[in-house]
């Protein structure tokens, strides 16, 4: 399937892929497109990277992705990649699976035995892999409309301005009365998927911003992981960045809720 | 192969791909227009970018029969405009890199003339940083990209000059 | 004592007149050129670094349809003779000389060897009938560094060697070694590495060879530094007379050291091309670029200093080991360069230097803008280390050590003499442009926050062509040559062996020329890339700006000189009399005796002449570089680490350098810039990256990672007044300081950042990983988390 072709056509050009067939689905004016429907924002699989970037519902009401999208390599890139490209290619250091995992957003499939709805927990499966079935067709994603009084940010570590995450953060929690909850923290580089920080996120529900308890939740959140080593950075190098991006992320997050941006 | 039929710099053109064929090199090939560089063949390093419906896209990562029925500029495109555009076919963007010795071997010289006519295009008041980002998906081995940043922003404020009517401020030589 | 009269471009940023094609995508590179019949290569190559090739069977690929021929190694080596390497035979190289076939017939040495070229109708197609190739290898145990290269045991990659050593080991001693240590208050030891990494240039190799067989003639389209090394590379690969061969060049993509004579992957298209009668293209993707072209600077010292307790560096005992990859190129050949240049502007009293060379399953090392840079490496490395342990400020330490500039100069220990050189003063100025003491208050402010700023300075000199040498000139490039020509419409056409690759000769050039001959800028043209026309030149090597700016003053003087002797006779006057400017040829003092250039070539061509007057209004002109000199100055970097995640940012860099006189600032400052950008590349983010298994770890863009316009700051240059040291030509050359010094700077300053932990460094390459490895190393515990390499966490933050 090709749509944004910004990962499937170097594949081509390296000749690391070698479909028979090709579909083009870039003339498909349906699957484009951002609305805003019961709480939800809806965006179709084929709107181009840009075109989130530059809307206004997604920068109203899905705060953490419009944060996330200008961090996805370079502006050509999102000028012919798509939010249902990204999401279905799923590469484990790339910005909208973590932002789909901390938001638990919706992904619609269309195959031939119809429709189906699969939760982001249940979307990513491996390196590369989604639960799409060969036959099915991703048409749109949903995320949640953020509460009043959330903070997010999109924090990563990156070798170079664009580049993929090293180690990002998806952070997204609401502080009301200086307290936070729904506190939301999903990682991406440290595994073959999206990691979602539970045990930082049980941490934090209820408490106030602070550097102790943003320290402690960064311990949680990387207390377990066993992150991927390359040329970028070992195991070991992934871990402690982790643990620096989730301090700096919460940090970001909660000023972004104290600045009252919703 | 498939026909297509596209517009590019103003001319309708048509050609033949294979349906593997980038957009890069249906353009250098088959319509012999050289003047879009083919660096990385991966999408990293930009000298391939041209503008396609209004967006600098890089034409590595697009197949040629992708672009039918659509409108590409490519460098030999860009008609000059404005009162800055001094030597003939120069534009203001052209023109303000030329004074700013912009560039050395040339290589990198027309993707980053087309992201940077793309960026201006929608953003004519960017600072230097946001220039710089910008600009940081295209590489460039000769110049260290000083030289580059001074021709984006001498062409930014001579642009502003244009709009606003006002004197010239003191330029760059 | 300068005499260039009416200086109106010289000195000037005259605006380049190669850009209005540049600007429009105009230039003609090598991949723009299309001929009737053309056909394109593509290579069949090893996937693996050591290997005997046990048979190659291109049936299938031969019947693929659009595939026009498949030529293995065993066929290339039927229509070629062998030979050695045209730069190592250009450079004289006399040590142990690999013998190998063009393509790999019975054995490949490293990822990427080429065994079998496919010729077909397209690069598309050409590439499909690679996969159709089978090839049968019998892996043999790949040798990955110079350690297992130089052992015995080892499999030799070459049979006829019989062993990997592919420069013989040598020492050689300049002072008294001996005494100098033995009376030394301190002697201290260092290991230090410099990693591989390579030049890497926005358009890669490549070729269009088109065989005549009518004519017998080979025209090879090329993108190199040299149209006649090429051209002497193809003619005697295939057998054929030189002037048989013509080069030509257009707009050429960058190189820095890559494209000099023809690789063996140019031979084979040249050779095929002869073989299918038709013109065959090769251009490398970047792929093969990162993979096979050529890398550089793996190399390894063993460094003792002899040093005194007031700081002075009194000598220097290097063992060197350099990798040389596995076939041969420049590596073999850079450590006699890095003994001459170690004691630098230094009032170094002794040297002793030994190397070796090391071939491995590895891209071949070739020549990377200023070759032998890691002899500054090491030694501004080392100057910082002994300041640290002596507790004197780098500068200072310099400073005291630093050749004073005396009548006639101080003697490098290695030789050469220290004419002109301003090492002192660009130390000075760039204490001046910087303010350390306020540096370092802000730096400890920072500190105290958590945030570790860095500061660093390095010095260095470069031959640029370097100084009067008392033998007189030597080699081919001891002597530059020009031809020099007054055409019928009045344009004085400059034809030069230089091919430039974006150092602007058409504008300096034309520059100095107008300058001196005195004709608008507009009147005068260099002509460069085609060999049947212009004379020998290769331009590298930072010497064009002396060598070619001085052919093209001397024989601007020249051709003048001529020109005025046919003007006299035109207009009755005595050439003494007789000015050039704008121009016009006029008698001094008389204005309205003016002429135009153009009309006297006019009548200089149109044949009709007074008897006695020479028509001919060309010359050639020769120059030796004069009395030559060192370009250098001292660089100085500011840096922040982040030592959470070991990112560095470059905030500020500062440039105080002394190139001689400045044909065009811009272009000066252009090339300063773009070797810095490439220094800082080297340390932050550029590495050619090996496995254990021989397999190449960075082959695209991904994991090759270049400097963008985010991680090279704006940079200061400051020019010094310079030291005229030659009554006409004092322009020195610049290619290649900014990359020669500017990873010790970057280094110097990343130290002086990570200091409170007491970390030391001993190698170039510092990625983000690696400054947290340094970190933890120096100072375990310290980081949050406490971070090891490799390890998992434990420990708690600490907060200042």
């Amino acid at each position: 399937m090709l749509a944004g072709g910004q990962s499937l056509i170097p594949l081509l050009a390296l000749r690391l892929a070698r479909p028979a067939v090709l579909i083009d689905i870039n003339g498909i004016d349906e699957l484009s497109g951002v609305s805003a429907i019961d709480g939800r924002v809806v965006i179709g699989a084929m709107t181009r990277e840009y075109v989130a970037e530059e809307s206004g519902t997604v920068a109203d009401t899905v705060p953490l992705l419009a944060a996330a999208l200008p961090l996805i390599g370079h502006e050509a890139i999102r000028s012919r990649g798509t939010i249902g490209g990204s999401l279905a290619h799923a590469d484990p250091a790339a910005e909208l699976p973590a932002v789909a995992r901390a938001l638990d957003a919706e992904f619609v499939v269309r195959g031939l035995s119809g429709e189906r709805v699969i939760p982001a927990a249940e979307w990513f499966e491996g390196y590369l892999t989604t639960s799409r079935r060969p036959d099915e067709l991703l048409v749109e994603v949903r995320f949640p409309a953020a509460e009043d009084d959330t903070g997010v940010s999109f924090h990563e570590v990156a070798r170079r301005h664009g580049d993929f995450a090293i180690v990002g953060l998806a952070t997204s929690l609401v502080l009301s009365g200086g307290v936070i909850s729904d506190a939301r923290l999903a990682l991406t580089g440290v595994s073959d998927v999206p990691v979602r920080a539970a045990a930082a996120e049980e941490l934090l529900a209820g408490e106030r911003p602070s550097t102790e308890l943003f320290d402690e939740a960064a311990r949680r959140a990387t207390a377990d992981l066993d992150p991927p080593g390359d040329l970028h950075g070992s195991p070991g190098y992934r871990k402690t960045v982790a643990a620096a991006v989730v301090r700096r992320g919460l940090r970001a997050a909660a000023d972004n809720a104290a600045k009252g941006s919703n | 192969m498939a026909d297509i039929t596209l517009r590019v710099n103003g001319a309708t053109r048509t050609g033949s791909p294979e349906a593997r064929k980038t957009l890069a090199d249906f353009l250098r090939d088959d319509l012999n227009l050289t003047g879009t560089h083919v660096g990385c063949e991966h999408g990293v390093c930009g000298a391939c970018t041209v503008i396609l419906d209004g967006r600098a896209v890089r034409s590595c990562l697009m197949l040629a029969v992708q672009a039918a029925g659509r409108e590409v500029t490519t460098i030999e495109g860009l008609a000059p405009d404005g009162e800055h555009g001094g030597h003939e076919g120069l534009g203001t963007l052209q023109q303000a890199m030329w004074d700013s010795h912009s560039f050395q071997c040339g290589f990198c010289t027309p993707g980053f003339v087309m992201q940077a006519t793309a960026f201006l295009g929608d953003h004519p008041d960017a600072d230097e940083q946001q220039i710089r980002e910008a600009l940081s998906g295209n590489i460039c081995r000769c110049t260290g990209y000083q030289s580059i940043i001074d021709g984006v922003l001498l062409a930014a404020q001579r642009n502003r000059t244009l709009r606003n009517r006002e004197p010239l401020s003191e330029e760059r030589p | 004592m300068t005499a260039i009269a009416a200086e109106r471009y010289t000195g000037a940023s005259i605006k380049r007149s190669e850009d209005p094609r540049i600007l429009t995508g105009a230039g003609r590179y090598v991949d723009d050129v299309k001929l009737p019949g053309m056909l394109h290569a593509a290579f069949v190559r090893s996937p693996m670094a050591h290997a005997r090739v046990l048979s190659v069977d291109a049936s299938a690929a031969r019947a693929l349809p659009g595939v026009v021929a498949v030529l293995t190694g065993a066929d290339l080596e039927a229509m070629t003779v062998p030979g050695p390497d045209a730069l190592m035979a250009l450079m004289g190289w006399k040590g142990p000389t690999p013998q190998f076939t063009l393509l790999a017939t019975d054995k490949v040495r490293l990822v990427g060897d080429p065994v079998a070229v496919v010729i077909a109708g397209s690069r598309y197609l050409a590439e499909d009938g690679c996969e159709l190739v089978e090839v049968d290898y019998d892996d043999l145990p790949p040798v990955m560094d110079a350690a297992v290269a130089l052992d015995p045991g080892s499999p030799p990659l070459f049979a006829n060697l019989g062993d990997n050593i592919a420069r013989t080991h040598s020492r050689h001693e300049f002072g008294d070694v001996a005494a100098t240590f033995a009376n030394a208050d301190r002697v201290l030891d260092f290991h230090i590495d410099v990693h591989r990494h390579q030049n890497v240039p926005m358009e890669g190799r490549g070729c269009v060879a088109s065989y005549d067989a009518g004519s017998g003639v080979m025209t090879m389209y090329a993108a190199t530094q040299s149209v006649h090394v090429t051209r002497i590379a193809v003619a005697m690969r295939l057998g054929m007379e030189q002037d048989k061969v013509r080069v030509l060049a257009g707009d050429i993509g960058g190189s820095f050291g890559l494209k000099i004579g023809a690789s063996r992957e140019e031979l084979a298209v040249a050779a095929a091309s002869r073989q299918v009668g038709r013109p065959v293209k090769w251009v490398e993707d970047r792929g093969e670029n990162l993979t096979v072209s050529g890398q550089a600077r793996e190399e390894s010292f063993d460094v003792r200093a002899a040093v005194g307790d007031d700081g002075a560096l009194l000598g220097l005992d290097v063992k060197m080991v350099v990798d040389t990859g596995s076939y041969p190129g420049m590596g073999a050949m850079v450590p006699d360069i890095m003994e001459a240049m170690l004691p630098g502007p230094y009032k170094l009293a002794a040297l002793g230097f030994e190397s070796t060379g090391a071939i491995t399953n590895k891209a071949s090392y070739v020549a990377y803008r200023g070759p032998w840079a890691s002899e500054t490496f090491v030694r501004e490395r080392v100057l910082n280390l002994i300041a640290k342990d002596l507790g004197l400020d780098p500068v200072e330490i310099r400073l005291r050590n630093v050749a004073p500039r005396t009548d006639p100069p101080a003697v490098m220990i290695t030789g050469r003499p220290l004419a002109g050189v301003t090492s002192r003063e660009s130390l000075e100025r760039v204490a001046q442009l910087v303010d350390f003491p306020a540096f370092r208050q802000r730096q400890a402010e920072a500190r105290a926050h958590g945030r570790y700023l860095g500061i660093g300075v390095a010095t260095f000199i470069e031959a640029a062509p370097g100084p009067r040498s008392p033998e007189g000139p030597s080699g081919p490039m001891g002597m530059e040559s020009m031809r020099l020509r007054l055409t019928e419409d009045g344009i004085v056409v400059l034809f030069t062996g230089q091919m430039p690759h974006g150092q602007s000769h058409q504008t300096t050039l034309a520059q100095i020329a107008a300058d001196e001959f005195g004709v608008p800028f507009e009147q005068v043209r260099v002509v460069v890339g085609d060999s049947d026309v212009v004379p020998f030149g290769l331009t590298g090597g930072s010497r064009s700006a002396t060598m070619t700016g001085g052919v093209a003053l001397h024989g601007a003087r020249q051709l003048k000189a001529k020109v005025l002797d046919f003007a006299a006779h035109l207009m009755e006057a005595s050439a003494q009399d007789l000015l050039i400017t704008d121009g016009n040829v006029w008698v001094r003092g008389d204005p309205a005796s003016a002429i135009a250039v153009s009309e006297v070539a006019r009548r200089a061509a149109s044949g009709q002449s007074e008897a006695g007057a020479d028509a001919r209004l060309e010359v050639e002109a020769t120059f030796d570089g004069g009395e030559g000199g060192w370009s250098g100055g001292t660089h100085c970097a500011i840096v922040d680490v982040d030592i959470e995640t070991g990112i560095v940012k470059v905030e500020r860099y500062v440039a105080a350098e002394d190139c001689g006189a400045l044909i065009n600032p811009a272009v000066v400052e252009g090339q300063i810039r773009g070797g810095i950008a490439q220094g800082i590349g080297a340390v932050l983010l550029e590495r050619s990256a090996y496995g254990e298994d021989g397999s190449f770890q960075s082959a695209t863009f991904m994991d090759y990672l270049m400097p963008t316009a985010c991680d090279v700051p704006r940079i200061e240059i400051e020019h010094l007044e310079t030291v005229p040291l030659d009554a006409d030509v004092n322009f020195r050359g610049v290619g290649e300081g900014g990359m020669i010094v500017a990873p010790p700077t970057v280094v110097n300053a990343i130290e002086d950042a990570l200091s409170p932990f007491g970390v030391r460094i001993y190698e170039q390459h510092l990625p983000p990983a690696r400054i947290l490895e340094l970190i933890a190393a120096a100072a375990p515990g310290q980081l949050t988390g406490g971070f090891a390499a490799g390890g998992r966490g434990t420990g708690v933050a600490r907060r200042r």
